[in-house]
């Protein structure tokens, strides 16, 4: 049942970050799915990647941004238009809109972006709060810029927008009618997990972890889960691939990341 | 072809452990397979000789903190800790969802002590649909019990007798390759009443993040598991062979028919898939459908495979 997907492009945007088009007939993609790819053949690199779902490219499949940031990547990043790659997904939950009259605000640093782009393109209105290290990441928002969001920009080295961390420009942002959508490193979640909460607001968080498998199975992509009244069963963890990757930031506990 | 050439060809790939028949050699190795239905959208269960499911004992348990996997070179290692729903939720919820699946179901069970493997085995008393208990006394991840369990034969022995008295299903004892000797660990659970010996569970394991100085995983050791193990596994699947008197199911880092080939001809009546089902959710019918190719393309059945290995 090996699904092969074929590279359409996997194009350099800048050093080290390449933007990936698959031909794949991919049933319902959600914003916030994501697929586990498999960039060797051989054994050594032996596991699947998980990669984000950036956007569907109508009738064709589906288009993936990366970096590269160790073996995994760097193998992918040497790909060509034409060869195959095996392709496993959509997996995992996907973001929810929000309900009528709850407005969203998107947060996000580097390449926690990529699950946000299928999300905005269902929003009517909202924020984006982007956070870098410096400018030369922001060509990120590039794609944002035409869905009419507010766009607020946070630079470690204050080259553009403000001086300091996205979480920095949240709390101005919230109301307990707001809901948060935040993808990025686990200190910027936990962050905004802390700041929504203060404020009364919602919030989403989509989380990352090593997995093997993306299925449920291999038990390896455990967050630890903080006890919900409202739940049957109450676990001590929770899997990001199968009950995640998008958690409602109640739901995780902090404390122990 | 023909009904009876299809049957022969079906035959050709059968075997027999513990007085149960399994139409081909190849099962899933417990802790890669979730409860099974997990797999269901990716393949046909009915495929496989047996589905081993996840380690299961009397009472849920949480699992190990994160991390609790990390990649290594052609492997991985895991320290899960033995997370499961606990041995009555299988039966009344998972088990059901098995029903129809043409080909054996096996319980892997564990505990912390002799009386909750006992208590474990007899809730399978009164459940339908598991064909044999499959005893683990050699995860790595438990600090109480399963260690010495599985590393000292008398300890081993105990258990599996314990089993061996609780239940009446067929029991299959999965040993742990951390073992000096594993003749000494395959007579202890023959000797205990064992009906079939598996092997090898994973290798103990470390790997270290030089920039923080820290271990990679949670509880600083694992099992690696995956193609980086398989020499070592079908040296000690030989090994055993060598002295068993039972039939041995072997496994360590199968990837493909050629890997599981290795383990038969070296003495394994059976062989199990386990991490290669995180890579390729249907790897394990792939090796049985590459096994039943070699067998016709070598006109032979696979009972005159076990075993088969030359040694000039």
């Amino acid at each position: 049942m090996e699904i092969k997907s074929e590279i359409l492009y996997n194009d350099r945007l800048t050093e080290g970050y390449y933007r990936l088009g698959l031909s794949w007939r991919a049933p319902r993609v959600k914003a916030g799915h994501f697929v586990m790819l498999r960039v060797s053949d051989g054994l050594d690199p032996l596991l699947r990647r998980p990669f984000g779902i950036y956007r569907t490219i109508k009738g064709k499949g589906v288009e993936l941004l990366y970096r590269v940031v160790g073996k995994g990547t760097e193998i992918l990043s040497q790909k060509r238009p034409g060869e195959r790659l095996g392709i496993l997904g959509p997996l995992g939950n996907g973001f929810t809109l929000p309900e009528k009259g709850r407005r969203a605000v998107m947060l996000t640093g580097g390449m926690g972006i990529v699950p946000l782009y299928m999300l905005a393109e269902g929003l009517e209105a909202g924020t984006l709060i982007f956070g870098a290290r410096s400018r030369r990441e922001t060509f990120l928002l590039k794609d944002f810029r035409k869905f009419g969001l507010k766009i607020k920009t946070a630079t470690e080295d204050g080259s553009i927008g403000r001086k300091g961390l996205a979480t920095d420009l949240l709390e101005e942002e919230l109301t307990p009618e707001t809901i948060v959508y935040a993808c990025g490193p686990m200190g910027m979640l936990k962050a905004a997990a802390s700041i929504a909460k203060r404020s009364g607001a919602k919030c989403m968080v989509s989380l990352e972890r090593s997995m093997a498998c993306g299925i449920g199975v291999c038990l390896g992509c455990a967050v630890k889960a903080r006890p919900r009244k409202d739940e049957k069963e109450n676990r001590l963890y929770k899997m990001v691939c199968s009950d995640g990757p998008v958690f409602d930031s109640e739901e995780i506990d902090w404390d122990v990341l | 072809m023909g009904r009876a050439v299809k049957d022969k060809a079906a035959n050709a790939l059968e075997v027999k452990i513990a007085g149960l028949k399994f139409k081909n050699p190849v099962m899933t190795a417990s802790g890669t397979f979730g409860y099974g239905a997990e797999f269901m959208p990716y393949m046909d269960l009915s495929k496989l000789g047996a589905i081993v499911v996840k380690g299961l004992s009397l009472y849920p348990r949480q699992g190990n903190p994160s991390p609790r996997i990390v990649e290594t070179p052609c492997g991985m290692l895991n320290a899960i800790g033995l997370q499961n729903v606990g041995v009555d939720d299988f039966i009344e919820k998972k088990l059901p969802l098995l029903k129809g699946v043409d080909t054996h179901v096996i319980a892997n069970i564990f505990g912390e002590t002799i009386e909750d493997y006992i208590e474990v085995a007899k809730r399978f008393d009164n459940a339908k649909g598991v064909s044999a208990l499959e005893i683990n006394i050699s995860c790595p991840n438990v600090k109480k019990g399963g260690i010495v369990f599985g590393t000292d034969p008398s300890e081993a022995f105990k258990v599996v007798s314990a089993v061996r008295n609780a239940t009446r299903l067929p029991i299959i004892t999965k040993l742990s390759p951390n073992v000096t000797d594993i003749k000494v660990m395959v007579k202890a659970a023959e000797d205990g009443g064992s009906d079939a010996i598996s092997l090898i569970n994973t290798i103990t394991g470390m790997v270290i993040d030089v920039e923080k100085r820290r271990p990679v995983l949670a509880t600083a050791t694992g099992g690696l598991s995956g193609p980086a193990i398989r020499p070592i596994a079908v040296r000690m699947v030989w090994q055993a062979a060598q002295v068993a008197k039972v039939p041995i199911i072997g496994m360590g880092g199968i990837m493909s028919a050629n890997d599981a080939l290795e383990f038969i001809i070296a003495g394994a009546t059976a062989v199990q898939v386990g991490t290669a089902n995180f890579i390729e959710p249907d790897s394990s019918v792939r090796v049985a459908v590459g096994i039943a190719e070699y067998v016709s393309r070598k006109k032979t059945r696979i009972t005159d495979v076990i075993g088969s290995l030359r040694i000039a």
